[in-house]
This record gives C-alpha cells, structure tokens and sequence, in this order.
C-alpha cells in the first residue's frame, strides 16, 4: 500500500505500485483536474506539481509518489492560500492567480490541455515572479518532458495569462 | 450559472441524478398556435411525437422565463471551445428579449433529450439567424401579446426595457407576467432532427433592429471557463456510472485486415479482464482502468489478423490521385461564377501560368482522444455519455446499428477536447464501440481510445490537388482564371465500431450519396475577384483512397475538418493570385483590390494592409535569394469569404535556405463579420485559429503506408509549440450595417498556408505549391 499526500491531504492507496498516477487520481481520489491526453508525456494536459515540480502523471507510476506532496488543479488556491497565510474561510473564495487570470484573460478555448498549461504558469511563477517573454516560451517549451501542447492554439492567451498571473502576485491580492 | 449539461452524471459518486427537464408550473408554456398553424401542418417537426425529445414546437423547450424573472436557453449545438453558446447566444437572445445578459443564468447545450433543434456545432451564427434567435423573436412577440392583455394597453404603445413590459403608465416584468400564464404560442419548425442540419425554426417573426442592439457588440465572459479552470467543470471524460467497467479497443492491424483469431487472454495476470469480439471488432474490458490497458496490450499481441495492402502510401500519394483515381464516375461540380471563355482567354494570352498545388491529408488530431460510456439498458434504452458535435445524429447513427428508433437513445454531452468538425456528422469514434460493448456485457462500458487508436482509426481532413492556369494581359490584368479541384470524398459518418461488427451503417460515401456522403467535390471558395472576365472552376470528386479495396470497405475515411472542402480549394486559389500578381509585376494586395468588386473585399484588404505595415511592390522581393545560411524574410498575403465573413492575412517569415525552416515573425489578421458580436471572445477565436493556421501551414501531414496511417503520436503528427507563437495582430472590423453575424472560429486556420507560401516565394524567388512547408521539403525546393 502506498501513501499520498495529495493537496494536504493524506490518502493510503490500494492500486497496484505501477498504476500511473494519473489513474489513482483521477479514478481513485476523484481528482479530476488533470487530463489524459497521449499516456506518452508527450503534450501536459495530465501535469501536476510534486515537490513543486511540473510532472506528467500519465506515465508516472504511483509508487513514484511515496510521501511526496502533491499538488493537482484542484489544490492551486489552498496552494496559495498557503503562501499567502489566508485564513481557512478567506482560502474558500480564492482562486490562485494563474486561475483568476486565466479567467480574466479568457484564454482557455476547448481547455482540455489548460490543466497542464496552469500547473506549468504556477511552477514558473513559484521561481521566477516576473518572467520575460522568453522566459515564458522557454517554460512552456523546452523545460519539461515534452512541451506543453493546445490544440485549439491559445499560446498567445496562455503567455498573456501568465503575464497578468504575474502582476497579480505582485500585488499580493 | 449553470452550464452545458443540467444532466450532470455524478462525476464519481454512485448515483446518476437528473433533472426533470420540461417543467410547466409557473415557466411559459404553450398556448393555441400564435403564427406556425400553417407552417406546421406542412412540415411538422419529425420530432414532435418522439420519447426522451423535447416538443420543439414548445416555446419551453427552447426559452424558459421563470418567476424570479431569469431565463434558461436550450440550443443542440454543443460548445467545443467557440464560447458561442455560453456568449453569443445569450447576447442575442438578450437583445431580442429586451433583458440584461446576466438574466439568462443558464445555457442548456447538446444533450438530445433536453435541447430541441440538433444539429451540428458548426456556423454558430450562420445564415444570419440561428434558431435560438428566431425562437427569442417568436417569445417577444408573444409576451407583448400577453402583455398587452394584462394590462390593457395596445400592443404597439409598449415598451421593454430590463424584462420589464410599459405601457399607458403601467408596467409589469416577465416574470409577473408569465406566471400562472399561458403564452399563445406554437413555434413551427421543419427538418429532420437526427440528420446533420437537425430542426430549423420557420417563418420570419419581426426581429430587433440592430441599432436598438445593448448587449450584442460588447465583451462578455465565458462562464464555463471559469468551472473549467477551477477543476468544477464535469468534463465526457469524467462521467462514471456505477457497476461501469472500462474498456481499450484492439483495432485491426491494417485499414483492410479481418480478424484470424483473438488473442488469449493471461487470466493469471489480468484474472478481471475479459475479450469481448464481435465480427472484427475486437474490445478488453476491466474493472480497473490500468487492468484494461495493460490486458488490452497483452491481447493485442496476440491477436490474428489478414495482411492488406490497398493504399498508395504517402510518398505516391498524388501520383496515385493523379493517374489511378477514379475521377470519371462523379460528376464534375460546376463553379458559381463561371463567365466569359476561360480556355479561349488562355489560348490566346502571353503571360501565362500551369502549375499545380498539393495539399496533404491532415488529422483533426484533439489534444485528448476520443471516448464514450454507453449504457445499453435490458429495455433496449441505450445511453451515451460523451462529447459531441452533432448528439442528434449520433442518436439516429446507434439507431440504426442496433436496428432500433432514435427514441431508444439519449446521448448526454459534456465537454471535451475539440476536434474540429470530426464529429459533426454524428460521431467521432468511441461511441459506438462503448454501445456494442455495454449490450455485450449488460453493464455500462466505458471506452477511450488510445492517442495511437485516435490517430491511426479516426478520420481524416482530405488530401487534394488543384491544376491552375490563368493568364495576365500586357496591362497586368487576370484575363483568364481556370481551378480544376480534385479531391477525395470529405465525409464518412459511417460508425467505425459499426463497420468493424459488421452491423447497419449508412453507406460510404458515393457518386449518387446524398448531399453530405456523396464523392461530389463541390466549388466551396465563393470567387471574389469579379473583375475577372473569364473564370471557369470545376470540382472533381472521387472515392476516398482505399475504400473500395478494402475487405472492410474502410481505407482512409475522411472527415469534414476547421474550414473544410474550402481550405483544400482556397489554398491553390490565393497562391496562384499571388503567381499571378507576380507575373503581372504588380504588388499582391493591390492587385486583389483592382480585380474585386466588393466593397467589403476592398475593406478587409485595406484593413490589412494598413495594419501590417506592408510595403507596396512586386514579389517577390528584389533581393530574394535561395541559398546560404543566413534566415531571409519575405511576406505574402491571402484572402478568404467564409459564412458571409470576409478575411485577410498577412504572414511575414523568416527562412533559412540552407535547412528549408520557416519561422513566421508576424501574423496580422483583419476580419469582417458584419456585426462582431463579443469583440473579446471573436478575438481569441482568431489568434487561436490563427495559431492553428500556422501548424497546417508548416507542420500537419498525415503519413501513411501501403497498409495504414503511420502517424501514431505528437512525434510523428507534430503541432506547434508556445515557441512557434509569431506576434500576431487581430483586427476586428465591425460593420453593423450589413446586419448580419459571421463566423469566427472557422477561416482563421485556413488563411495562414497560402499567405506563408507566398511568403516564400517573395523571400527566395521559388515557389512551393504543396503542403505542408515543412523544413524537408523547403529545403529540396530551393536547391532545384
């Protein structure tokens, strides 16, 4: 049996140890943020934060994962919530910044591969708050397993997103 | 609000709650009919009296006014990213009513039990008046009716401003007024709803005019995105119904192979999993998701199937177009502005052009793979959960395969990854398969394919060619324009898992199918240089590849895709202008200008032309070269009309000779819909369409050899990353006085390949008149 922290919250798993991650979330734990879109790591849309890490839970297995905290769609305002010390009934009503901006920005168009875009704006911002264009292209490209993939071609939403996410942890909420 | 699907499965629990959907007490129901008696004797709506379908000529089944003066929208089209149905549509409807945006808290979209009209989610905003449009005109007049009697007031000294009805000093709201009411209203309808069109509202109710529009023409959110990015959004792929198993296909190992034998299943390791074969249709089913993958694989390996070999491969494909298709058994579709004598014009002229233009089969390739839970009930009601554009025809699709009536199944949509017209038809590849495996088995089943099955077992955008000749005189004007477009049938809405069982589908597509699956290549790219005096365009049609060798009548199905049958006409079409620009010396912009008539043509040229920055002069530049190391830029321009929209873009790139790779730096986009709708929502339609332009352009190319695709994943069907962005610049023109709305999702991916073909041609002096402009074949062009 293997035990994940996933959101703050611990569960002990009964799925067999090369279950891909994605699976026991999404099946097991109703986490429903992330996507299957190639089992291959190829395109993101299954991302999570581990250890604050972008990785691709599709091909992960969840033995993997033993007492790593991890952080899904669904964990990005507690996340923040978190950084930010809010209280428990200021955390409810937050959305994190990537969140509210990807909101404000309208940039999802189908969204399937947005989780994924989301949890990659969220681990370029924990390091690096004010990111160039390039730093940007470069997050979504070339720093992970594959690049992060959109069908519907929303990159320049997606790198506006990112930008307005930016000023809004700048300004601290 | 509430969103796409009231039908919310419950994503992970063990019940399915539903709600009742048409509801009487104190919502707008029916009365004796207000305009339709007529109409509606002469074309009842098909639908009227079937089970688990609304009443389309109930006024409730397409807007409901309740009490506290909100409405909820129904509409069968299904969002796949336009945002139309979650914006658009309440924009519109709000005019119409006479209510604020935010009145309208909840859209219901898609499913086929609780919407009423079908049809496809394509031309959102086509011909001018969608059916919800009409539907709200039909409700404003019949609440003007009744307001006129409650208050006593005549109808024409009344006033509605925010839902709320005044006249002779008295004033009474919607909700007020629709309470314990009967409005006197019968909606008429005509049409079929399961076929690709569905049901369209008849008759012309008196509509708003435009210069009384608030809410259309500004930037309203998406209110599903917000559930999409909070993880709140119940998503196709998340629906599970209790006692449901899930299942991976074993599909043939060819596009012609029929099933020797199944492979055994290793009970040992997968003591859960189970085969279930039905002709060649091949599913493993488990209670696990990873048990159904990991025995689906282990079956697959054992697996018989025949050998075939029945496809050209890629390599040969255009000789095999060219010289061993069957083009003579269709017949050739005429242009609509075919004038003057085109053959004699060329035989006579100087300055000529022959060339022809390759375009490569493409994938519609969504970024997640298509999947399906069925639910075939022991009363024979067959329940679908998934994520499609056209639910009703789907409906009449399982119909059919299970020889059953349409009223035996309901089809719940949910979101899901776009996939750009496969399913406009009716289904795009799982959902069948889910239904055969589920009656199988008697419990629900839930399939999803594979990336390698969505690549290599879904349809395809068609490959097509274009043989060109036009002419320019000495004063440098197209004398003689002549497009002969050959491609292979655009739609196969055959079921796959259908096909495979050997049950009842609708036929291939045929020279005598009806309009949607029939070979008729038809002339799709309205010709908009009227100045031309001889235009002669011609379409051929042909069998798709493979289809007819194959045991399983499968070959490479295609499938209407983003701009379809236009794209593979449009294409050739701006390339040869700018040829011809080219020949006559004159600049590519200008020279459109001086051979349209339109104003808007004009316009949309104009626009462009003033936003990029363009540089008036010939192409291709003076100083183009075709060699070296060193990244040489040029810049072309394309024109499109689409759904009464008028585009145009220009591309600038940067290539580099010597390794044939194209980078576009900037991408400028000027679109005239008429009245632009949601400036916000149609801007972020472009720049995505816009986006995917450029990945047709210079990346998609569906590989194949003599047995099947070889295109199986993101390495082999590459799409462009965040680092292919080029800056791009969307103009928005809005042009209230034409009074009508266009499309915005469709054009935009389309305009992008003869823009950037020009491009190459104006940076290196050499053109290359096939698709995709990958590095490979750059690169071999530019050393000829």
């Amino acid at each position: 049996m293997i035990t994940l922290n996933v959101n703050g919250v611990r569960h002990e798993i009964q799925a067999p140890d090369d279950t891909p991650l994605l699976y026991v979330l999404r099946n097991d734990l109703q986490l429903i943020g992330p996507q299957f879109g190639c089992g291959l790591a190829q395109c993101g849309a299954c991302s999570v934060l581990a250890e604050g890490k972008e990785v691709r839970s599709c091909v992960m297995p969840v033995a993997a994962f033993a007492n790593q905290e991890i952080t899904t769609l669904e964990g990005l305002p507690a996340r923040w919530a978190k950084q930010k010390g809010l209280s428990a009934e200021e955390a409810k009503s937050t959305l994190h910044p990537v969140q509210q901006a990807w909101i404000d920005q309208q940039t999802p168009h189908c969204g399937f591969c947005q989780n994924g875009m989301m949890i990659k704006a969220t681990e370029l911002l924990e390091s690096n708050p004010n990111p160039t264009v390039a730093q940007i292209k470069e997050a979504f490209t070339t720093s992970g397993p594959s690049p992060h993939l959109c069908r519907c071609g929303t990159y320049k939403a997606i790198l506006e997103a990112v930008q307005h996410a930016a000023t809004i942890v700048a300004q601290g909420r | 609000m509430a969103t796409t699907s009231p039908a919310h499965a419950n994503v992970t629990g063990p019940t399915l709650s539903r709600r009742e959907f048409i509801r009487t007490g104190g919502v707008l129901v029916v009365g004796f009919s207000f305009i339709g008696a007529k109409a509606l004797k002469a074309n009842p709506g098909r639908a009227a009296a079937m089970k688990n379908t609304l009443d389309p000529t109930l006024p409730s089944s397409w807007i409901e006014i309740h009490p506290d003066n909100t409405l909820l929208i129904r509409t069968g089209k299904s969002d796949f990213g336009q945002s139309t149905t979650f914006t658009a549509y309440r924009q519109i409807v709000a005019d119409e009513l006479s209510v604020p945006f935010e009145a309208i808290t909840t859209v219901v979209a898609g499913s086929t039990d609780s919407t009423p009209d079908g049809s496809g989610a394509f031309d959102f905003l086509g011909q001018g008046t969608p059916n919800i449009r009409k539907a709200a005109a039909y409700t404003y007049q019949a609440l003007l009716d009744l307001a006129s009697e409650r208050l006593g007031v005549p109808k024409a000294q009344l006033s509605v401003k925010d839902g709320v009805v005044s006249g002779g000093g008295k004033t009474i709201s919607y909700g007020d007024l629709v309470k314990d009411q009967q409005l006197k209203l019968t909606i008429p309808v005509r049409g079929d709803l399961t076929s690709i069109m569905g049901l369209m509202i008849e008759g012309n109710p008196p509509m708003k005019p435009v210069s009384q529009y608030t809410v259309i023409g500004k930037s309203f959110k998406n209110s599903v995105i917000s559930s999409k990015v909070a993880a709140k959004e119940t998503w196709a792929t998340d629906v599970r119904l209790p006692g449901m198993v899930h299942a991976r296909m074993v599909h043939p190992k060819t596009l012609g192979s029929t099933l020797v034998s199944a492979g055994p299943l290793d009970k040992t390791k997968f003591p859960n999993s189970q085969v279930i074969v039905k002709g060649n249709l091949v599913g493993v089913v488990a209670p696990t998701e990873w048990e159904a993958i990991q025995a689906a694989e282990q079956v697959a390996g054992g697996t018989k199937w025949t050998e075939w070999k029945g496809l050209p491969g890629n390599a040969k494909l255009h000789d095999y177009l060219r010289q061993e298709a069957d083009w003579a058994s269709t017949p050739v579709a005429p242009g609509y502005a075919n004038k003057g004598d085109a053959a004699a014009a060329l035989a006579a002229a100087q300055k000529k052009l022959s060339a022809t233009y390759q375009f490569s089969y493409m994938k519609h390739a969504p970024i997640g793979p298509t999947m399906a839970v069925a639910d075939v009930k022991s009363d024979g009601t067959v329940h679908i959960y998934t994520h499609n554009q056209n639910p009703q025809a789907l409906r009449g699709e399982i119909a059919m395969m299970l020889r059953t009536t349409p009223d035996h199944v309901i089809v719940h949509v949910y979101p899901g990854p776009g996939h750009y017209g496969r399913s406009n038809g009716g289904n795009a590849g799982a959902e069948d398969e889910a239904v055969l495996l589920s009656q199988a088995l008697g419990k629900p089943v839930r399939v999803h394919w594979t990336r390698a099955d969505d690549m290599k077992w879904s349809t395809q955008s068609p490959a097509a060619f274009s043989d060109v000749e036009l002419a320019v005189d000495e004063k440098g004007k197209l004398v003689a324009y002549q497009i002969d477009h050959h491609m292979p049938a655009m739609q196969d809405d055959r079921p796959i898992g259908a096909v495979l069982a050997g049950l009842p589908t609708m036929a291939a597509p045929q020279p005598k199918g009806d309009f949607i699956a029939s070979t008729i290549n038809r002339i799709s790219d309205p010709w908009v240089y009227a100045q031309t005096p001889n235009v002669m365009e011609r379409g051929h049609g042909t069998f798709q590849v493979g289809q007819q060798a194959s045991p399983l009548a499968v070959g490479l199905r295609d499938h209407s895709m983003r701009t379809p049958g236009q794209f593979q006409q449009n294409y050739p079409r701006e390339l040869a202008i700018n040829e011809a620009a080219a020949l006559a010396g004159a600049d590519a912009i200008q020279f459109r200008i001086d051979h349209a008539r339109e104003e808007r043509v004009i316009g949309v040229l104009k626009a462009v032309r003033e936003a990029s920055g363009w540089e008036t002069r010939p192409s291709p530049r003076r100083d183009a070269v075709a060699t070296g190391s060193t990244a040489v830029r040029g810049r072309g321009v394309s024109l499109m009309l689409r759904s009464r929209t008028y585009w145009a873009c220009v591309c600038e790139i940067a290539v580099t000779p010597a390794t044939g790779a194209i980078v576009v730096e900037k991408y400028t986009i000027a679109v005239d819909p008429g009245i632009v709708v949601n400036p916000m929502q149609l801007k972020r339609q472009v720049e995505g369409g816009a986006m995917m332009g450029v990945s047709h352009a210079l990346f998609e190319e569906a590989t194949f050899d003599e047995s099947g695709i070889t295109t199986s994943d993101w390495i082999s069907y590459p799409i462009p990353t965040m680092s292919d962005l080029p800056e791009i610049k969307v103009v928005l023109l809005n042009n209230p006085q034409v009074g009508t709305y266009g499309g915005g999702s469709e054009a935009a991916n389309a305009l992008a390949a003869p823009a950037i073909a020009s491009a190459l041609h104006d940076a290196t002096g050499k053109v290359l008149r096939r698709l995709p402009l990958k590095p490979a074949y750059v690169q071999a062009l530019l050393r000829t």
